[in-house]
Order: C-alpha cells, then structure tokens, then sequence
C-alpha cells in the first residue's frame, strides 16, 4: 500500500513535471537562435492564462480558446524580443537579462490590477475523475496535459525539420554569422523563435490553469522549476528536458511528502545551483570549445 | 592636482557632514528612519555595484544576503546575547561565507547561468527562512531587539550615526580597493577572462573575493537592518526588494561610489514618491523631460539609435499618462519601478552620477590626475642574458577535436634568446598548438617542457605564471579599461601588499610603482601618449601593440606573438618589426606566428612550417622558402615549371 501511495505521488509529480519541461522548451527555442532566454516567461505564461481566462468568460467555447491564448502568447513573446532583447544583441551585451527581468515585473504588474490579485479557478470541458491503472489514480486532465506538451514539441520540431523557415531557424541556430551570410535574416530568426517561444509558454499556462488556478502569482514558482529543467538537461538538450522534467515532477512530489509542502521547491534550486557547479552544459548538453 | 583632491574629497566630506547633522537641526523621528534606512542601503549598494558594476554580472541574491544577514545578527542577539559589534560582525561573515559558497560553483557561470544562480539561491534562502520554524519563527516573523554598543545603549540618532559611520568606513575601504589591483581585475575579468588568466591574474580568485566582498557587505547592511526595524519577515527580502535594489544600482550609476549612495537616496525615498500623489507627478514629468531631452540629443548627434531614443520617451509617456489617471498609484508600484527601470537601462545606461561626473568635471575643469615620468626599462625589463640551451621543448605533442587532428606530432625546440617563426597555412594547427601551449586546451598527448621542466597544461593561469606570456590573434584586450591599466593590470613583481592594507589604503606606493612601469612598457610599443584612451577606443594597429605591452607586463622568457601583424596596414607592420626587435634585444625568446613571409625572413633566425597538424619543414627563413613540401602545402602540387610559375604572376 505505502509503495503504491509513492508510486502515485511520483507519477502525478512527474505528470506536472512534464509542464516544467514545457515552458523549459520555450527558453530552448530562444537560445538556440540567440543565446538569450527571456527571464519573464513565467510571466507570459501567467498573462496568456488570465487572457484565456477572460476568453472563456466571454463564451467563446474551449477549443477556440487554446489557439486565441497561444496567439496572444506568441505576440507577447514578440513584444519581448522587440522591447528588451533586440538592442542588447545588436550591443552584443547582456542586457537582455535585466530588460526581460523588468519587462516580467511590468507585466505582473499589469496582471495584479487588470484581473485582481486572487487565485481563481479556469473551467475546463476535460473530467478530472481519476482513471484508474494498476491501482493509480490519473485524470484524464493530467493526461492531457502530456499529451498537449508531446504534441505542441512534436509540432515545433516538426516545423524546424520540415519547412524552409524551420531550415533557416536550425541554420541561425548552428551559426548565426554563416546563416545571415547565406541571406538568412538573423534578427527574423530570432524574432520567430520568440514568437514561438511565447505560444508554447500560453499553451504551458491554458494546460496547468485549472491544476493550479490562475493568479497574478501561479507561475513564478513554476518558472524557476522550469529554470531547473533547462539548466538541468541543458539549454540546447532538445528532447532531454522531458525526462528532466518527469524527474524532477516526481522529486518535488516525493520531497513535498517527506518534508512538508513548504520545501517543494527546494530540490529543483538545489539541483539547478549543483548542475551549474558541475556540468554548466547541462545533463544532455553539448560541451562548447573554448575559442580565442 | 590639488584641485581635484580638494573637489572630490571635499564633496565628500561635505556630504557625510550633512547626513550627520541633520538629526541634529531636525528633531523628526520620520526623517531619521528614512537616513538611517538611506546609509543602510547604501551599504547594500556598494556592495552589489561590485557584481553588477565592476564584476559585469547581473546578481539577484543581494536581497537574499541582506536577510540571511539580518536574521544572522537578531538571531545571534536573542540567543547568544551579542553586543552590537559582535552582532554586526556575525553578519558581516555570515554573508562573506554564503558568498564564498554560492561563488564557488557560480563561478565558471557567465552571463545569463549566473543569474540563474544567483536566483536560485535567494529563492533557497528565502525557503528555507521560512520553513525552518524552529530557528527562524518562520512566516510569523522575529522580532529583535537592538542590542547595547560597547555597552551603551543606542537610541535613533546614535543609531543612525552608526550607520553612517559603517557607511563612511565602508565607502573609504571600497575606494581603496576598487582603485586598486584589486578593483582592475575585477574589471579585467568582465571584459575578457581569458585574457585575464593569461596574464596570470587569476579570474578564480578575483571572482570568488569580488562576489564574497558583495555578499559581506550585504551581510552587514542586513545586521543593520535586523536592528533598524526590530523585526523581520522573510517576505521583506524577496523578489521585490532585489528589483528595487537593480533600481538603485542601475539609476544611481554603476562602478561609482557616488551612483550607488544616489541610487540609495531615491529608493529610500521611492515609498514617499508614490504614496504622494503630486509629487509623483512631478517625478514622472521629470522623467518623461529627461527622456525627450536626453532622447533628443543622442537622434541630433546620431550617437543613440532610434530604438533607445524612443523606447524611453515611450516609458516615461506611459508613466506621465499612468500618474494622471490611475486610481491608486501604490497599486502599481512594480510597474512604475519597471517603467523607470527600462527607461534607465535602455537610454541611460551609466546611470546618473555616471552622466552628473562627465558634465561636474567639464564645469570645474578638473584634470584627471597627473601620471609619473615612466620608469626606465631597465628596471622593468632587465636585460636577459641569453644563455642559449632549450627553452621550450615539444616532444610529440598531439591535440584531437574529436576526429580533427589538429596538432598530431608536433616535436620542436625553441632555443633561449631566438625569435622562432611559427608558419603554415590556415588550419594547418599553429593557433591550437599555441592554445595548448599557453594552458588554454589540455594536450591529448605529448610533453612539453621550459628549461627542461613540465610545464603545467590545461591552465592559462598555471602557464602564465611560469613566465610564458602570449598575445591573441584575435584580440583580448580589455575594452573598458584604458591602455595604462590593461597593462597595469598584467604587472608581474609589483603588487605584493596584501588585502588589509589595501582597504586602508596603505598601497598606493606599489600603485605609483606599477604605473611608471606600464608607462615604460607603453613607450616601448609607441603607446606613451594614449596612456589613458580606453583600450577600445585605440586604432586597431594600437590595440595590436598593446596586447604586446600587456604581455610583456609579465616580464616573461618567452612571448608568444599569434598573427600580431594580422590586419596591419604597412606603416604599422614596420613598427610592429621594430618593436618586435627591441624586445628581442632584452633577450626575451619569441615565438612568431605569422603569415607575412617578409616578416618572417627578416626577424626569424628558424622557422618552423606546419601542415594538417605534422610538421614539414624546419631551418632558416631561406631554406623553407625553398623547401618543395612548404611550396607544396601553400600553393598545392606542382606538376610542371610552367604550372609553378602561373600563381605567383596571378598573386
């Protein structure tokens, strides 16, 4: 019985984790391109919930809700490369980090007084009565939750193999300089890579919303297990951020347990600070070639 | 000279005098908290400015250490009866070793991973002050009492004057440092910490001190605080606060003293500012004026682009609007610090004092402080007897990138006192074996050893400590800093006072020392007059030079020159041989990359050709130029006279 109750809190852990994995990816789509990640996503996510939200309020019917949030995420996320990424990657600084710091403070900011500061729960068509196997409880909510995460990752890297656009955007990733040679604009690289890094973030915000309700607050404790993730596995890992996720959505479900709910975060910062002291590449990452 | 040091110290002073005496003039217990909380975070600034400023890194855990201080110092009161001092010190070290701690892994960290790091620790820290009840009282908050001063009771205004005295203290000690060796490295390892190994500095050490020292002084602004407010939540150190506190460091000004005590004044002030409807109105049209005006004037002269002009004016638009018609402006506090935030970094990135020192010294004409006559360079560069024998000696040293092998086999002796030529085509593996060599690659095998001993591999550092110096074929120089301090910084033999007396500013004869002799080195490459140029500004030939005067800096036996007439048009290709042979004649050994062969014939004694990785040929310029694998290897196989004869017409 006690074996089953850890089984099932790992698997619902590692359910969520499959979100952190989600919102990890989007700092992947932009690092790829530019080597900058936007430190406000946890933002985006938040805002593109709350707007979805208000969407559903305002009866349009689930299935036009998804795609209306992930495009109000994805111009958001334009928003973001053109306000506080560009000019620091035309400097060639790093200036990006405080802009998009500050851009996330401006948006939270926006979220507290447009929708309120409390937690309200998002209606969703899909059941959240467990199914039942081998003894494990999962919903068909957290179900699709996965399932949404393979699929949109599924799709993105579809696009990158298959289309000329999703050519030009590995060609910027492999070598800016060489891409913007051939006649590849780096700088519409990158601001589609923003795009797409905020759409996969709205979708991360409509599929966890009605796990955890939406609030000014829901994604800023997300967003650093989502910073786990990606150091974790590594900026430029593809794939490897899911089973990161799935790990550390168990962990922190088993550390809750164990330790009182106020230490969840606790094992995904440990790690974060423990991979950076000794593998700054990641898990899966690529070691890069000192070059002077 | 003397006008300056009456000017600056003078303002100083005057500064502290005023502080300190208005508790004395105004008897307001309001006004008293907002100084006292004014000397507290400045404190906290100038500390933080040594990351974000000097070290270059955006730091989000000065917040973390103000709590991880404060609940130090109230901890240490409530259960081990400290008196003030031994308080305050307690979390002055409690913030020296989380420093020291989070340091060490943050420390191969750049850019973005360091953030990361530094995030993560405020978010552990703040966890674990909340959830460890038993210590902490968790989320309920602690309460502290202000412990006795040397065994005198404090009330506000002794308090307050405590806080400035620390304040005082602290500023001088900073100074010291941050003018010192101390304060170029720093500096030196933002701009480039390759270079900053090679010329045997050592970015470990320096990055660990500069973030420790950061993190000590936030350390202690928190014992300050703890007995400021007498109580403390976790919350109060959260995200919020280390915004605030980017504000303060960012619009006071980075890697100044002053920004970082302006930046303290406006955020102690912030709260006032948006509880006060008009005032904030005021502030904002300022704001929005400074934009435009600012804005205006970068689009005129053309030195901003149109973005960074714009995006400010649009800012602060929004916040002259948002003052007139939001109900309640406390409401809005993140946005507001947000907006002001964007508009400072995006188009007054060096702050206001950064901009009030450029206009303060064109009004009262200061002079920047006079530099000494240049020591002779003799003294700098004793001659060196070449004794001949080996110098350096490879013995079948290898390099593979994975199945790339870009050194494979190379064994080759530099006699002492010889300028050796390094040539061969493009990727025929003279930069990688120079790379190895300095410590930058480890060897995949092979020896190689100086005067018959193992050099270190695998360590720029190592290697430029054992008197191999180098310069970059593509240059490393350190573009903030002028040309006098990046070779300055270099100076091997000089700075041997250690850190105590430089916070007490006891170094400044070493300092004057050090600058003589990187004027010396300065004259030697032609660099005299530019001494105070920042090294980004120089012509690039110039920068070529003074990569070489920063190598000789470390005083070495051997310099390795990688492509250093790379790009040099022909006048400076001259100077580049002359000053290449006054350095040979102080009987320093060269080794010399290069692909002019003109420059080759007339300053090598022996060349060595190499070719995918394997050495081709080896002896004089002449035979090499003869030898039929080099001509091979550079102009491809040639199968008759009249085919050999076709590129050199073409070329």
């Amino acid at each position: 019985m006690y074996t089953l109750l850890i089984v099932q809190l790992a698997v619902s852990g590692a359910l969520m984790g499959m979100v952190y994995a989600l919102i990890a990816y989007g700092f992947q789509l932009t690092f790829a391109t530019s080597k900058s990640i936007n430190f406000g996503q946890g933002e985006l996510v938040m805002l593109s919930a709350f707007f979805s939200l208000t969407l559903i309020d305002s009866g349009l019917p689930y299935w036009l809700v998804v795609p209306g949030g992930m495009l109000f995420g994805a111009v958001l996320g334009l928003f973001v490369e053109r306000a506080a990424v560009r000019l620091s990657l035309e400097q060639k600084g790093e200036g990006w980090i405080l802009l998009t710091i500050i851009l996330g403070l401006l948006g939270f900011s926006a979220a507290e007084n447009i929708w309120g500061r409390d937690d309200r729960p998002f209606p969703t068509p899909i059941s959240s009565d467990p199914l039942h196997f081998f003894g494990i409880d999962v919903t068909p909510l957290e179900l699709s939750v996965a399932i949404g995460v393979l699929a949109v990752m599924g799709l993105v890297e579809l696009f990158k193999r298959k289309t000329l656009l999703g050519k030009a955007f590995e060609a910027v990733s492999a070598d800016r300089d060489a891409a913007q040679l051939m006649g590849i604009s780096a700088t519409r690289t990158i601001q589609l890579s923003y795009g797409l890094s905020g759409l996969v973030a709205a979708l991360a915000g409509i599929l966890v919303a009605p796990i955890t309700t939406v609030g000014p607050t829901m994604a800023s404790v997300l967003i650093l297990k989502a910073f786990s993730v990606a150091v974790v596995a590594g900026l430029d890992s593809g794939f490897g951020i899911v089973l990161v996720g799935l790990f550390l959505g168990a962990l922190e479900s088993l550390t809750s347990f164990y330790l009182g709910s106020g230490w969840r975060e606790a094992p995904g910062l440990v790690l974060l600070i423990l991979a950076l002291a000794v593998r700054p590449n990641g898990v899966f990452g690529k070691a890069s070639i000192r070059k002077v | 000279m003397w006008k300056r040091l009456l000017l600056i110290r003078g303002a100083e002073l005057a500064a502290l005098a005023l502080l300190a005496a208005i508790p004395l003039m105004v008897d307001n217990s309001y006004v008293l908290g907002l100084l006292t909380l004014l000397a507290i975070y400045g404190i906290l600034l100038i500390g933080l400015d040594v990351t974000v400023g000097y070290l270059g890194q955006v730091n989000l855990a000065q917040a973390a250490f103000l709590g991880l201080g404060a609940y130090a110092a109230g901890l240490c009161v409530a259960n081990f009866d400290f008196g003030m001092l031994a308080a305050l010190a307690a979390a002055l070290v409690v913030g020296l070793i989380f420093g020291t701690l989070l340091a060490f892994p943050a420390l191969r960290l750049e850019g973005p991973q360091f953030a990361l790091a530094t995030l993560s620790f405020s978010a552990l820290s703040a966890t674990t002050l909340n959830e460890w009840e038993g210590l902490t009282l968790g989320a309920q908050g602690l309460q502290v009492s202000r412990p006795p001063f040397l065994g005198m009771a404090l009330d506000a205004p002794e308090f307050f004057w405590l806080c400035l005295l620390l304040l005082a203290l602290v500023w001088m000690a900073m100074r010291n440092l941050l003018s010192s060796q101390w304060g170029r490295a720093f500096e030196a390892l933002r701009d480039s910490p390759i270079a900053t190994d090679a010329m045997g500095v050592g970015t470990y050490r320096h990055k660990v001190a500069g973030f420790a020292l950061a993190s000590g002084l936030g350390g202690l602004a928190g014992g300050l605080y703890a007995f400021n407010f007498q109580y403390l939540q976790p919350q109060s150190f959260g995200w919020d606060l280390m915004v605030i506190l980017l504000l303060g460091v960012v619009l006071g000004g980075r890697k100044s003293l002053w920004g970082a005590l302006v930046g303290a004044s406006l955020i102690a002030l912030l709260p006032n500012l948006l509880s006060n409807r008009g005032l904030f109105q005021i502030f904002s049209a300022i704001g929005l004026l400074i934009a435009l005006a600012a804005g205006g004037q970068g689009l005129l002269k053309k030195t901003t682009r149109p973005f960074q002009a714009l995006a400010p004016v649009a800012a602060m638009g929004i916040l002259m609007v948002g003052s007139l018609i939001v109900g309640n402006t406390e409401d809005w506090r993140k946005a507001i610090f947000a907006l002001m935030l964007f508009s400072v970094v995006v188009g007054l990135p060096e702050g206001l004092m950064g901009f009030a020192a450029r206009f303060l010294t064109r009004l009262f004409h200061i002079e920047p402080p006079r530099l000494p006559a240049p020591a002779s360079l003799d003294t700098v560069l004793p001659k060196r007897t070449a004794n001949g024998g080996a110098l350096l000696e490879l013995r079948g040293l290898e390099r593979y990138f994975g199945g790339v092998k870009a050194v494979d086999g190379v064994s080759m002796t530099v006699q002492a006192g010889e300028i050796h030529g390094l040539i061969g085509p493009n990727g025929s593996g003279k930069s990688t074996a120079v790379n190895v060599i300095s410590g930058l690659y480890v060897p995949t095998g092979g020896d190689m050893l100086l005067r018959g001993k193992l050099l270190p591999v695998g360590s720029l550092f190592k290697v430029a400590r054992t008197g191999v110096a180098r310069t970059f074929q593509n240059l490393q120089l350190f573009g903030e800093l002028s040309a006098l301090d990046n070779v300055m910084v270099a100076l091997k033999d000089v700075y041997r006072s250690p850190l105590p007396l430089v916070l007490l500013g006891l170094a400044r004869a070493e300092e004057k020392r050090a600058r003589a002799a990187a004027l010396a080195l300065l004259e030697l490459v032609g660099l005299g007059d530019q001494a105070r140029s920042l090294a980004k500004d120089l012509t690039y030939g110039d920068q070529r030079f003074l990569e070489i005067a920063r190598a000789l800096a470390r005083k070495p036996e051997l310099l390795i020159l990688d492509e250093p007439a790379a790009g040099l048009a022909h006048p400076d290709v001259n100077k580049l041989m002359d000053i290449i042979k006054r350095i040979h004649e102080r009987g320093i050994s060269i080794i010399l990359i290069e692909h002019h062969m003109d420059v080759i014939s007339e300053l090598c004694g022996v060349v060595t050709v190499l070719d995918g990785g394997k050495i081709i040929a080896a002896g004089t310029a002449e035979q090499v130029k003869r030898d039929p694998k080099v001509i091979e290897a550079y102009l491809g196989v040639v199968d008759d006279p009249a085919g050999a004869a076709a590129p050199a017409q073409a070329g």
